[in-house]
């Protein structure tokens, strides 16, 4: 387990490190060395290219982990990243144009991006029935929020379990139900599951991830624990003002 | 150049992509449910249009909004299709390699079949064979479960089928790898797998199952359409579905996007 | 924490008293244990309505008056880290402005919002003991309802270009001809059907049992009287039940549980083979026979027997199936 750990750490130390490379090579371009950079590349090889980044985004969203610009790079933009920033706004400008997506950079010291929806959620549009696991997500997510924006481990497993959510058993749709939150929900970035210093043994406590902050109206989960309450969501004052303020902030 | 797209086109393709395919009468009250909610101009009869527009978008990503008839239930269906073999298309994340490879080797089966099904005896022990990395038997089951639940397949009764939403997108893949292999059906041109075959050693002609019924309907001494000869098979009944006009969006909401099929009695008597 | 601070003694120039280590390992101990209740009950010593936590703060207390070393101290002072977090936290919910959220109540809510089917009135929670159970889509119903709260991004999905075109064996052509199913195919057989074979190897298992009963009852009522094998077997009044019991008694004298002879006559009788008699025969004395019997033989022979009634009665269980 550590091992792992300790093995995924170094993975991410040399992304990192890329990472810095790139911005590198990108800050220190001067504009008429772009604009000569630009004249190698026909336009129907940056348009080749655009559309082979945004099906590279659309892959990496299969299983909503989030894309870092340094494997954009690497995996795809290869010889045309003296190009970068061109290629990326008209990526970005294919997302909303055609898909209706925003594409957010929702960490801009590491550049990692996500796919967010721009259009409104209708009532009856997806015919597809829910799919369990955001069922799930938003119980975590709203007791972190209702909880004031951090809650303990412990909290979150005992509350679920009253759900009939165990976290040590397999559960019929969520199979390994602790690997789901701490894992891949961490690696989505829904969830922060952090240690909590001080704490002997060790204990962890959850907070909402970067991609929650955005993909998320904490207006509109707060009307439906409300509702579930059959309660005003001017009720919960502090959890009104904060969901209020993040509204308006978008 | 082209039309430019509003957001009524921007649900309806995103309403593609999570469903990956659905029947002609939910994408007709899809296209009507698109345009109220964006307030766009909403004809009735125009949705090959509207989806025209959406795939003048998709052509440089290589995507498509394709019709297809489903095998089973000789319906259409519109199926939202990737249509690039690149390094970055193999990087799809939804199937491990060995799975994938299960699923070639199952597409193998079938094509290689009369009845153009596999069983999942025969499935299960070519799991045994796969070069990425074996596959247990519970495991492959619960591939294939996968399989079907994606609606990449079909199954009834433990034999597999390729379902509508494969045979729209790989039906190229499948001309080019399978060649000779590959017939299509006499009536409507497409592929065909599921089907009755002209019992003269020189003929020999393919149809599908709901193409039979459409052909001979009404008529009392069926011949085959190239040769003449007798046709030897059960005719199948015209399904009531097949004949029916569109339906409200939460009614074909219900039966959901995977045909079922419902031509068992035919092929039963073809095999005995 | 563990065993290994029992090894370290305390500093020199304690007295004796202090560093009686039985004394300290029993006041380790206890602290130990309400630290645990502390972690353990944490929701509890929230909730407003009881003063618990004051009571381990006062616990605290009366251990710390006969600490007089490190060692312990420190437990204390981790004891007193947990016990501020929660009163810091406990004083929160007291001062925070509108109502405080109950998770509890929250998870309450949510069952009954998911369609929770409670089975009997009492409360559950009481001794955490869950009663009642969701339906199937309790939790594609709550996605279903939540999805409004994200903004999530349709994905794409696709099959075509996920994996290397390759085209298929050649060999699979030229097999093409020759059709039939090989033994290789037949050999493993789906999971599904497997494990029905296993409940239905266990009703035959079940089944064979108590026929062999049935054996050893008839001949311990009469040892000398031979049982005729056919008059064991049919049943007069169902074909098909005659034909499950040569079926399940053909286990038995596979088995070696019971043996068929020719009587004078030259007609087959049944008997149970006894205790120690099946060494004697061994192998060598092993014969197979096949049994047919048709709708017609049967009616013959029910009447050349004069089989009034069934010696094996019908089992209970599977009486609904005829």
């Amino acid at each position: 387990m550590s091992q792992r750990k300790k093995a995924s750490a170094s993975q991410s130390k040399s992304q990192q490190t890329n990472v810095n490379e790139d911005e590198m090579t990108l800050s220190q371009m001067t504009s008429s060395q772009v604009q000569r950079a630009r004249e190698n590349f026909s336009s129907v090889q940056i348009d080749r290219k655009v559309a082979e980044v945004v099906q590279f985004i659309l892959v990496k969203d299969q299983k909503k982990i989030p894309v870092r610009r340094a494997d954009i790079v690497k995996h795809v933009m290869k010889e045309y990243k003296v190009i970068y920033s061109e290629v990326m706004n008209r990526v970005r400008r294919t997302f909303e144009q055609v898909f209706g997506l925003k594409l957010e950079e929702i960490d801009t010291k590491n550049h990692i991006y996500i796919l967010i929806n721009k259009l409104e959620a209708g009532e009856t549009v997806s015919m597809c029935p829910g799919n369990p696991k955001s069922g799930l997500l938003f119980v975590i997510l709203s007791i972190i929020f209702m909880k004031g924006g951090v809650a303990k481990e412990n909290l979150v497993w005992n509350t679920l379990k009253k759900l009939r959510v165990d976290s040590g058993e397999k559960h019929d749709e969520f199979s390994d139900v602790k690997k789901l939150v701490t894992d891949e929900f961490v690696r989505q970035k829904y969830l922060e599951y952090v240690k909590i210093p001080h704490t002997e043994p060790v204990e962890f406590e959850f907070r909402w991830g970067l991609r929650a902050d955005i993909e998320l109206s904490k207006l509109k989960l707060l009307e439906f624990v409300a509702e579930l309450h059959d309660q005003d969501p001017q009720s919960w004052t502090q959890q009104f003002r904060e969901a209020s303020a993040s509204e308006s902030r978008t | 150049m082209s039309r430019p797209m509003g957001d009524s086109h921007r649900r309806f393709l995103q309403s593609m992509m999570s469903n990956g395919i659905i029947g002609a009468s939910q994408a007709k009250a899809l296209h009507k449910h698109c345009c109220e909610t964006h307030g766009a101009h909403y004809a009735h009869d125009r949705l090959d249009e509207f989806i025209d527009v959406i795939n003048t978008q998709l052509q440089p990503m290589f995507m498509n909004i394709r019709k297809g008839m489903s095998e089973e239930d000789g319906l259409q269906y519109y199926a939202l299709v990737n249509m690039a073999e690149t390094d970055v298309t193999r990087m799809a994340s939804d199937y491990a390699d060995n799975e994938l490879e299960l699923f070639r080797k199952t597409m193998d089966l079938i094509v290689d079949s009369e009845s153009g099904s596999a069983s999942s005896t025969d499935i299960l022990n070519c799991a045994d064979s796969l070069q990425t990395k074996k596959l247990k038997k519970k495991e492959t089951e619960h591939v294939l479960n996968k399989f079907v639940q994606d609606k990449w397949l079909n199954e009834k009764h433990g034999e597999y089928t390729l379902s509508v939403r494969c045979i729209i997108e790989m039906e190229q893949y499948m001309r080019v790898i399978y060649q000779d292999l590959i017939k299509v059906c006499h009536v409507c041109h497409n592929i065909a797998l599921q089907c009755q075959i002209c019992e003269n050693p020189r003929c020999g002609i393919k149809m599908h199952l709901p193409c039979v019924a459409r052909y001979f309907k009404g008529r009392s001494e069926p011949h085959c359409p190239a040769c003449n000869d007798f046709w030897p098979h059960e005719i199948p009944e015209i399904l009531r579905s097949q004949s029916q006009g569109s339906q409200s969006l939460s009614s074909s909401a219900k039966e959901n996007t995977a045909p079922t099929p419902s031509t068992s009695t035919t092929r039963r008597s073809k095999r005995s | 924490m563990g065993d290994e601070d029992e090894i370290g003694g305390g500093p020199s120039g304690v007295s004796d008293e202090e560093d009686d280590p039985a004394r300290r390992r029993e006041i380790r101990s206890k602290y130990r244990d309400l630290i645990n209740s502390v972690q353990q009950n944490r929701e509890d010593m929230l909730n407003p309505a009881n003063n618990k936590l004051i009571d381990v703060l006062e616990e605290a207390n009366r251990l710390f008056a006969s600490v007089k070393q490190a060692r312990e101290a420190a437990l204390d002072a981790q004891l007193l880290v947990l016990a501020t977090d929660l009163g810091k936290e406990k004083a929160s919910q007291l001062h925070a402005e509108g109502s405080a959220f109950d998770p509890s109540a929250f998870a309450e809510h949510l069952l009954s919002f998911m369609g929770l089917n409670r089975l009997e009135e009492e409360d559950d929670d009481q001794d955490g003991h869950l009663n009642g159970f969701l339906p199937q889509d309790a939790w594609q119903k709550l996605a279903k309802r939540s999805e409004v709260c994200f903004k999530t991004a349709p994905s794409f999905h696709y099959m075509l270009g996920s994996f290397l075109a390759e085209p298929p064996p050649p060999r699979q052509r030229v097999e093409r001809q020759r059709k039939a199913p090989s033994k290789e195919a037949k050999r493993i057989m789906p999971t599904q059907l497997k494990k029905m074979e296993e409940s239905q190897q266990e009703a035959t298992e079940k089944e064979v049992e108590r026929i062999l009963a049935c054996l050893q009852k008839y001949f311990a009522d009469d040892p000398e009287e031979p049982i005729s094998y056919y008059e064991f077997v049919i049943d007069p009044s169902s074909f098909s039940r005659t034909v499950e019991n040569i079926f399940h008694t053909s286990f038995l004298i596979r088995d070696g549980l019971a043996k068929i002879s020719l009587d004078k006559e030259g007609l087959p009788c049944i008997g149970p083979v006894e205790e120690g008699e099946i060494e004697t025969g061994g192998a060598a004395d092993r014969n197979q026979c096949v049994i047919s019997i048709s709708q017609a033989s049967w009616k013959e022979l029910i009447e050349a027997f004069d089989i009034k009634e069934a010696l094996i009665p019908a089992p209970k269980t599977l009486s609904q199936e005829s």
